[in-house]
């Protein structure tokens, strides 16, 4: 039992992911490659403020119920802005109705403005 | 199967500590593991909706020896948002079977229980309260537990958070019916690990959930 508590601790302290920000062809800075990638694929980065966001528990219920999206190529949250952000594809439509009820059916409420392309 | 039930009951939920998030996203399975000073358990609840989720318990009462099976409903009574806070009201029940194992001999029994349980956090701090009423067929039993927490740092999205925790638990009927459990969690993505030691009765807890 206490190998196996190590262990865990040891798999939640060092496989730590890399959130250094990408830079995509237009030099504009995004959170990570995964979201400046879809950019540069040609897709569409849209943000939106999220109330309620206080731990991963809540960022990964956003970024498994919208990256399970087909219309999604990428989704990043900011635990620090509050925001979710995500692109979506290239010849694909994801509705301002559509991202407020996923944003509901993670368990959240979007809070302003839902931003598209350059306002995002 | 009697071995069988106690190894499943072995590795993991008891009835004491608030769960973080009892209810995950639509369409979301989460497994909790839990030892606590009373009980060791295991849940596995899915997300139909985002307001509720059901699953299946398993529970060892170490004490007495009874082993409960059987099915438990969560329902988000209410959630409050703000832009820095969450706040939760969760009411909980089940229903199944409680047996005695190794050497209570008592035999299965229907078993029930009910509760409530309320959570309020921020990246900082961290409050919880529930409270449970339960009858594995032996008569009922109530308990309440509560906790508070504190992050000593601010974690981001993917990286690993820390939080000092305080859990007092009350079971009114015990030998020692107040204890305190100071505990560490672990959290990062989708896992969440908490070590502790109650030293009233000198015993370890530990929680273990993973959302899929």
């Amino acid at each position: 039992m206490f190998r196996i508590l190590i262990a865990a601790i040891a798999a939640l302290s060092f496989s730590s992911l890399s959130l250094a920000p990408a830079a995509s062809a237009d030099e504009r800075a995004y959170p990570t490659p995964e979201l400046a990638t879809a950019v540069d694929e040609g897709g569409t980065l849209v943000s939106a403020n999220i109330l309620g966001m206080v731990c991963d528990f809540c960022a990964v219920a956003m970024t498994r119920t919208f990256g399970r999206r087909a219309e999604v190529a990428a989704v990043h949250i900011d635990l620090d802005d509050k925001t979710l952000q995500l692109v979506v594809r290239d010849g694909h439509e994801l509705t301002d109705a559509t991202i407020t009820d996923l944003v509901r059916r993670s368990g959240y409420q979007l809070t302003g403005d839902i931003r598209r392309g350059d306002d995002a | 199967m009697r071995h069988v039930l106690t190894a499943c009951a072995a590795i993991a939920l008891g009835a004491g500590a608030a769960d973080a998030r009892p209810v995950s996203y639509e369409g979301g399975w989460t497994t909790i593991a839990q030892s606590d000073r009373m009980n060791t358990g295991l849940l596995i609840h899915y997300t139909p909706r985002f307001d509720y989720s059901i699953g299946l318990k398993t529970e060892w009462d170490r004490a007495d020896d009874i082993l409960f099976n059987g099915a438990q409903a969560t329902w988000l009574a209410k959630r409050w948002f703000g832009q820095d806070y969450q706040a939760n009201l969760y009411a909980f029940g089940g229903g199944g079977v409680a047996q005695g194992i190794n050497d209570n001999d008592r035999g299965a029994r229907g078993a029930g229980y009910a509760g409530i349980m309320a959570d309020w956090e921020t990246r900082r701090w961290f409050l919880s309260w529930m409270g449970r009423v339960s009858d594995m067929g032996d008569g009922g039993h109530a308990m309440q537990s509560a906790r508070v927490g504190v992050a000593p740092y601010i974690a981001g999205f993917g990286e690993l958070h820390t939080w000092l925790m305080v859990e007092v638990d009350h079971h009114p009927e015990d030998a020692t019916p107040v204890a305190v459990t100071p505990l560490v969690r672990f959290f990062r993505g989708p896992a969440l690990l908490e070590l502790g030691y109650t030293p009233a009765v000198n015993e370890a807890m530990f929680t273990f959930m993973y959302r899929f």
